[in-house]
């Protein structure tokens, strides 16, 4: 009966399939803070169809392109940025991530996720390999 | 009479069982302290019956879950109460269980020989708990996600086994349907049988050793459980009870919006009994954060485990063991102090009122265009942001794309994204309980401000950061200089970036902004606003 239990309750892996996805247009960048994307795509949940949403920071990083992941690397809360500070502040336990996405101060152990991005030329889109 | 019990008893025993459970002998000086085990049995009967009564309506899924208790707390005849009781009933079974802790460890009713009945009683405070941590996930809004989200990155940092436990926590790549499954089935069917076995060995072990009595055993003839002790234990519920049913009238903390993953403004906490908890992983930053997440408390519960082991007093007396109950009573106050501590770092008050996208929103939701088809006597029922179960891009097509809503309507409700924008953070703030504003003047100023301003000037909580902050922007210009700035911008700034509005809105359109701005009213927004300030 355990190995039953141990077979049905504990789920398997699947690897995700990493893929690039239109994020933003280049042209929605504000040139005084990072632009907040959020990229939706369809994902099963078990039986249930839905709709997953992560959410990105886009950011120019001189001529180039930055996207940090907006889950905090300490316990997994939406950081957000503060457009008065200049940094980035996760609401749980008081993480302060620079533009950067480096680690300021509080009890994150790592810097935010960086994600790769590139400008595809054809559509002027930001594209994030998730 | 005495004959149809004479056959029972002869059949079932009960007599017995009834001498066995009654006439208990107790030691002399058994009083008031020791009713705090009858409290927590009383508490964890109201949880099973008031549990029971919620799983008539609640429905685990991420579609449904929200809804449901929105219609058990709404709908449901006495469910506000039934939710109330619940909810107000794991806190009391908290504080019931920790100050059954701190009595048997001052009593020293753990030593010899019963260890392992302290030992027991540890275990089922972990189920209590375990019952707080699956119960806090079921409603599915905003709290009871973002809690859980950290709870299982939590469990990762436990050595060896994390990544597994959170997988095994989780149900699958992520959280959602299947993690609601998961813990709906282990608060329900796993928790309950394992809670009721550890009271039944915990009942036995006490009825095997007796109770321990006052800490000096004073002389006297043992008194019988019933009707003495019976009473007090009785008295004590009544009036814990009673307590309770006041608070449960106010009914269980408010529904916050439904979970959403992508929100940045919400600012979780956990249930208060976690705080203590919340708070001490804020010391310990980076690769520390094992420390305060698993060392401590770890260290906290093995010490209390081994507590009969490590006191090696010779008697009960509270100066022999006065530097056992001295580093209790600090730890006691430790766990007090991290509490408060974490209940003060409260976020801005959520609740308030509506901020300007949403009650610009708000006026787009009662106007014509929806009107059409929604209304009392429509097609389809008025709207009812409560009653919106479609997901949120199924809104945004309905809003902004007309073929979607009807074909041959050529008029869509959302003239442009800003609001689409406006209406679907009116309905996700109205579906948390806030009935729709009533359309004003301010409201109309308020969709106009959404469409033309918003973007690029934050007024309260909301807005883009590209222009200046109008929030008090009354304290600096007064209605002809706000004209003009917006008429003729760049008068004002020559190498400013805002263009003019002559062209985009009426005169009338323009007094009514600039007076709205001029006279603080958009003020009142930056006071209603929620989150996102600190």
């Amino acid at each position: 009966m355990a190995g039953l239990a141990a077979a049905v309750a504990v789920p398997r892996r699947r690897e995700t399939l990493r893929r690039w996805r239109p994020a933003a247009s280049m042209f929605d960048l504000p040139p005084t803070g990072p632009f907040v994307a959020t990229l939706t795509e369809r994902h099963a949940d078990g039986w249930y169809e839905t709709r997953k949403q992560t959410v990105v920071f886009l950011d120019k990083d001189g001529d180039e392109y930055r996207a940090l992941s907006a889950t905090c690397t300490h316990l997994g809360c939406r950081v957000a940025w503060q457009p008065a500070d200049g940094h980035y502040k996760c609401p749980c336990h008081g993480g302060v991530f620079g533009r950067n996405g480096e680690v300021l101060s509080g009890p994150p152990p790592r810097p935010l996720v960086r994600l790769p991005v590139r400008l595809n030329p054809d559509t002027a889109a930001l594209e994030v390999e998730l | 009479m005495r004959a149809l019990f004479d056959w029972l008893d002869h059949r079932t025993g009960f007599r017995t069982l009834r001498h066995h459970l009654f006439d208990e002998p107790l030691p002399p000086g058994t009083a008031w302290a020791f009713t705090l085990g009858s409290l927590l049995l009383f508490g964890l009967t109201l949880q099973v019956v008031t549990g029971t009564l919620l799983a008539l309506f609640y429905a685990p899924t991420p579609d449904h879950a929200w809804d449901s208790v929105r219609y058990i707390t709404t709908t449901v005849r006495g469910g506000h109460f039934l939710r109330g009781l619940h909810h107000w009933g794991a806190s009391l079974v908290v504080v019931t269980a920790v100050l059954h802790l701190i009595r048997v460890v001052f009593f020293g009713s753990y030593r010899a020989p019963r260890e392992l009945n302290w030992i027991v009683g540890l275990v089922l405070l972990h189920v209590i708990l375990a019952f707080g941590l699956t119960g806090y996930l079921l409603p599915w809004d905003q709290r009871a996600y973002w809690a859980t989200v950290v709870t299982i990155n939590l469990s990762k940092l436990t050595p060896v086994v994390g990544e597994f436990l959170a997988d095994l926590l989780r149900g699958g790549p992520d959280i959602g349907a299947l993690t609601l499954t998961r813990w709906y089935a282990v608060h329900v069917l796993v928790l309950p049988p394992l809670l009721f076995g550890l009271i039944g060995l915990h009942l036995y072990l006490m009825r095997r050793h007796g109770i321990s009595g006052p800490i000096r055993p004073r002389d006297g003839v043992p008194e019988t459980f019933f009707p003495y002790q019976a009473a007090r234990d009785l008295t004590t519920a009544v009036v814990v009870g009673v307590l309770l049913a006041a608070l449960a009238w106010q009914g269980a903390p408010a529904l916050e919006p439904p979970a959403d993953p992508t929100s940045s403004d919400y600012v979780p906490r956990p249930e208060w009994y976690f705080l203590g908890l919340f708070q001490l992983l804020k010391y310990f930053p980076g690769r520390w954060e094992i420390v305060g997440a698993i060392v401590i408390p770890g260290a906290v519960m093995t010490l209390l485990a081994l507590l009969p082991w490590i006191d090696r007093a010779r008697s009960r007396g509270l100066r022999e063991r006065r530097w056992l109950l001295t580093a209790f009573a600090a730890g006691i106050a430790g766990v007090a102090t991290l509490t408060m501590l974490g209940a003060r770092d409260r976020p801005a008050a959520s609740g308030g009122g509506w901020n300007v996208r949403e009650q610009a929103g708000a006026v787009l939701l009662r106007g014509d265009t929806c009107a059409t088809c929604h209304r009392a006597d429509g097609v389809v029922p008025a709207i009812d942001p409560a009653r919106v179960s479609r997901p949120r891009d199924w809104v945004a097509a309905h809003l902004i794309d007309p073929e979607m809503i009807a074909p041959g309507l050529r008029a869509a409700p959302a003239s442009d994204q800003h609001d689409m924008e406006a209406m679907l953070a009116a309905l996700a703030w109205g579906r948390a309980g806030d009935p729709l504003p009533a359309v004003d003047a301010d409201g109309q100023v308020a969709v106009l401000f959404n469409r033309h301003c918003l973007r690029c000037h934050v007024v309260g909580p909301v807005g883009g950061t590209e222009g200046p902050k109008l929030s008090d922007v009354g304290a600096r210009l007064d209605e002809t200089a706000l004209i003009r700035q917006i008429t003729t911008p760049r008068e004002v700034k020559s190498d400013g970036e805002m263009p003019s509005f002559a062209d985009k809105l009426s005169a009338t359109e323009i007094a009514a902004l600039a007076h709205w701005l001029a006279s603080g009213r958009s003020t009142a927004f930056a006071a209603a606003g929620r989150g996102g300030s600190e």
